[in-house]
């Protein structure tokens, strides 16, 4: 195994990357209108096309590994589906019909369909309109109360769930008449109609849904909200209390993104600043161990890297950076908020090292972390996360069950 | 001008669907009058266990199924006092034991707490600064700062 | 430097960490607007409880969280007369610059001497441990400075005193 492979995209955040079906090229949105498409070459990326439609920030992109097309969506309401051309990337709006920011996008697995969760209290369940020439929209609207942060499909097509800021978590019907065939029953629920209210659960201590993320069968839903835990459902029956209903709460900084490696591993990051793997079944989940061990073994998360000072580092240490800056704003008119030159005078949750950067790959919040490639058996292998330091980075994940795996993610 | 006095209704508080802070949590199931009885008695267990010394047994009780929500201010208020008792009267060096003998939902509770008891201070509490301070530094030293995190999402007030 | 104010530093730094949890957040009320919801407060949900950290009567921290802003009020310790208006100009004029320390609030809240508003915008473009560090320097210095403007204003007055009173001996 080897470690972490690591590109500095952007200086600023990256609020949507989705990679090409063949992994070759990146399409990421540097905190802008604008998102990038990206190409490999050898250890770098190379710009190659940018895609310019949309007037406000893009929070979402989706590309299907399928049908080789992306779709963006921003916080101007519009979504458009980018197909490639020989004259480059042609873009087709989508009739979203939301009058708030689009937040969160994601293909079906068959690629004839997408969901667009939005801050206007709307899922948005598109298809192509072929008498028309456009995409149009299928809104569930009920019983939605609040900002929809997140979505993902049931492998089956049908089925989606959503995550929102009031703290629900609802599975819906995603069918839609007339562009596919009718649905199974499946355990979630029986009776399939457009924007059917299957299931619904509640964030364990309240906290926004950050993310959600169906198990590779299906069987089970996670998602972590945004008071520090991360909970997995296993469904049991259509109408039926869920078999399991597990929580686990972290002494760490809450989680923004999920993604199932296996059926029993998950793995999450967030504000930590490092993919912590997950690994149980419907009896139980627990931490495994964290991909980004700044000390490089695999110990589990202590609760003592709290966010104090250790030693005697709240004293007056003679660097007073606040007053200095004050000071030099004051008489010489100075300004800028980056004292250079600090010594190492406190942890956050995650270790600063001597050069007062976080010991971690990443220095600041992971927004995204996603599968990137799978192994033989169909778990995954491989994941990237990208974060607002502007970073996308490429991880081994290693089985995390036994001596043998964990030593197989050691970087020596 | 009263004729201009409907521009200062909030028309978004009158949507159907409008979101209210009380539709956040489940209420407590015991209803208040059952609250308010659960708190009692368990005010009283407690004045016991401390005139005993079972620090332990009567933070572990204190800290089980507080109560939270509106229209139990006399429960919450009685709650607190006695909780503040428990605090108060702790040997600084038995902390950190007696902490990990709690269970994460009762870390939880008692870090919320904390934070209300600080709240208090200069509002006619008895309890200093310093003892709640040292709570709290030795509460995130074992739960973590996700403890606070979850009193800060938590809409169930205590 | 007594001894509650490294747990009080403490409990503001854990508290600062786990509410500097920030995500870029378009408003549900308004059109394409995007703006700190701890300020509009206009949506109940994306509210988190606000913390008080306290030390004694007269300092303690208001953290406000919010999905995508924090408010952090201080209140200073201020003993007497003179400390109240040292502390009142000190504050004052890096309010009136606020622009100029990009996290400063122009305005205290009610009660309290001086704040700050971080959005996510400044948390996506510093790194979050330094913003940490830069608000708990802060708590640790303006002590110090209004200590050392009261023993100089003590000072020169005692100057003053005496040239004035010698020219009568």
């Amino acid at each position: 195994m080897s470690a972490p492979e690591i590109f500095q995209l952007s200086l600023g955040p990256l609020t949507g990357i989705a990679f090409s079906p063949d992994r070759s090229q990146v399409c990421v949105c540097p905190n802008s209108n604008e998102a990038q498409i990206y190409t490999r070459n050898g250890d770098s990326w190379d710009l190659t096309d940018t895609l310019a439609e949309h007037d406000k920030l893009i929070t979402a992109i989706a590309w299907g590994p399928n049908t080789n097309r992306i779709v963006t969506c921003s916080q101007d309401r519009n979504a458009y589906v980018w197909t490639q051309t020989e004259q480059g990337w042609k873009p087709a709006l989508v009739i979203l019909k939301i009058n708030r920011a689009a937040t969160s996008v994601k293909w079906s697995p068959h690629e004839n369909k997408f969901a667009v969760g939005s801050g206007s209290r709307i899922i948005a369940i598109c298809h192509f309109d072929e008498e028309n020439n456009w995409w149009t929209a299928k809104q569930i609207k009920k019983p939605l109360r609040s900002t929809v942060l997140s979505l993902d499909w049931h492998p089956n097509n049908y089925l989606l769930a959503a995550g929102t800021a009031d703290g629900k978590t609802y599975v819906y019907s995603g069918y839609i008449k007339g562009l596919e065939a009718k649905p199974e029953a499946t355990i979630w629920g029986d009776r399939l109609p457009t924007g059917q209210l299957l299931a619904e659960f509640r964030s364990p201590n309240g906290g926004w849904i950050h993310d959600v993320s169906f198990s590779p069968s299906g069987d089970a839903l996670a998602f972590v909200a945004h008071d520090s835990s991360l909970s997995i459902i296993y469904a049991s029956g259509p109408n039926e209390p869920p078999a399991a209903h597990i929580v686990v709460k972290l002494p760490a900084l809450p989680f923004t993104n999920l993604t199932w490696t296996s059926e029993s591993s998950i793995v999450a990051a967030g504000h930590d600043c490092q993919p912590i793997l997950f690994t149980g079944s419907q009896s139980g989940w627990a931490i495994s161990h964290s991909l980004d061990d700044p000390s490089s073994t695999s110990k589990p998360l202590t609760p003592s890297a709290t966010g104090l000072r250790s030693g005697g580092g709240v004293g007056r240490l003679g660097n007073n950076e606040a007053f200095n800056m004050f000071k030099a704003a004051d008489s010489k008119g100075q300004r800028g908020l980056a004292p250079s030159g600090a010594t190492p005078s406190s942890a956050g949750l995650t270790p600063v090292g001597p050069d007062g950067l976080l010991l971690t790959v990443h220095q600041n919040t992971i927004t995204h972390v996603e599968a990137y490639e799978w192994n033989q058996s169909g778990e995954v292998s491989k994941i990237f996360t990208a974060g607002r330091d502007g970073r996308l980075v490429l991880w081994p994940v290693t089985g995390g069950k036994g001596l043998a795996g964990r030593m197989a993610g050691l970087q020596v | 001008m009263s004729e201009y006095a409907f521009r200062k209704i909030n028309i978004d508080a009158l949507e159907e669907d409008v979101l209210l802070p009380s539709d956040l949590y489940d209420p407590d199931p015991r209803g208040p009058d059952g609250v308010l009885g659960d708190a009692q008695r368990k005010a009283g267990e407690v004045r016991n266990l401390v005139s005993r010394g079972d620090i332990p047994g009567a933070l572990n009780a204190i800290l089980s199924e507080p109560p939270y929500g509106d229209g139990v201010d006399e429960a919450k208020d009685l709650t607190t006092t006695s909780l503040l008792l428990i605090l108060n009267s702790t040997r600084a060096s038995e902390i950190p034991t007696i902490l990990k003998s709690l269970g994460q939902e009762q870390q939880d509770h008692l870090m919320a707490y904390i934070y209300k008891g600080m709240a208090a201070i200069g509002q006619g509490s008895d309890v200093s600064g310093s003892v709640l301070l040292n709570w709290h530094a030795q509460l995130t030293e074992v739960a973590g700062v996700g403890c606070i995190v979850r009193v800060m999402t938590d809409r169930r007030t205590l | 430097m007594s001894n509650t104010l490294r747990p009080y530093l403490n409990a503001v730094r854990a508290t600062l960490t786990a509410a500097l949890t920030l995500e870029n957040f378009s408003s549900q009320v308004v059109e394409r607007h995007n703006k700190p919801e701890v300020e509009v407060a206009t949506s109940p949900e994306v509210l988190l409880k606000p913390l008080i950290v306290s030390r004694n009567e007269s300092e303690r921290v208001l953290i406000e969280p919010s999905v995508n802003s924090i408010r952090l009020s201080i209140s200073i310790k201020q003993a007497d007369e003179i400390e109240k208006i040292l502390c009142h100009k000190f504050t004052r004029f890096m309010m009136m610059r606020a622009e100029g320390f990009v996290i400063l609030r122009r305005k205290p809240l009610p009660g309290y001497d001086i704040s700050f508003l971080i959005t996510n915008f400044h948390s996506e473009s510093m790194l979050k441990h330094k913003l940490v560090d830069f608000i708990i320097q802060f708590m640790e210095d303006v002590d110090k400075e209004i200590s050392e403007m009261k023993l100089s204003l003590n000072a020169r007055a005692r100057i003053v005193a005496e040239s004035y009173l010698s020219t009568f001996a």
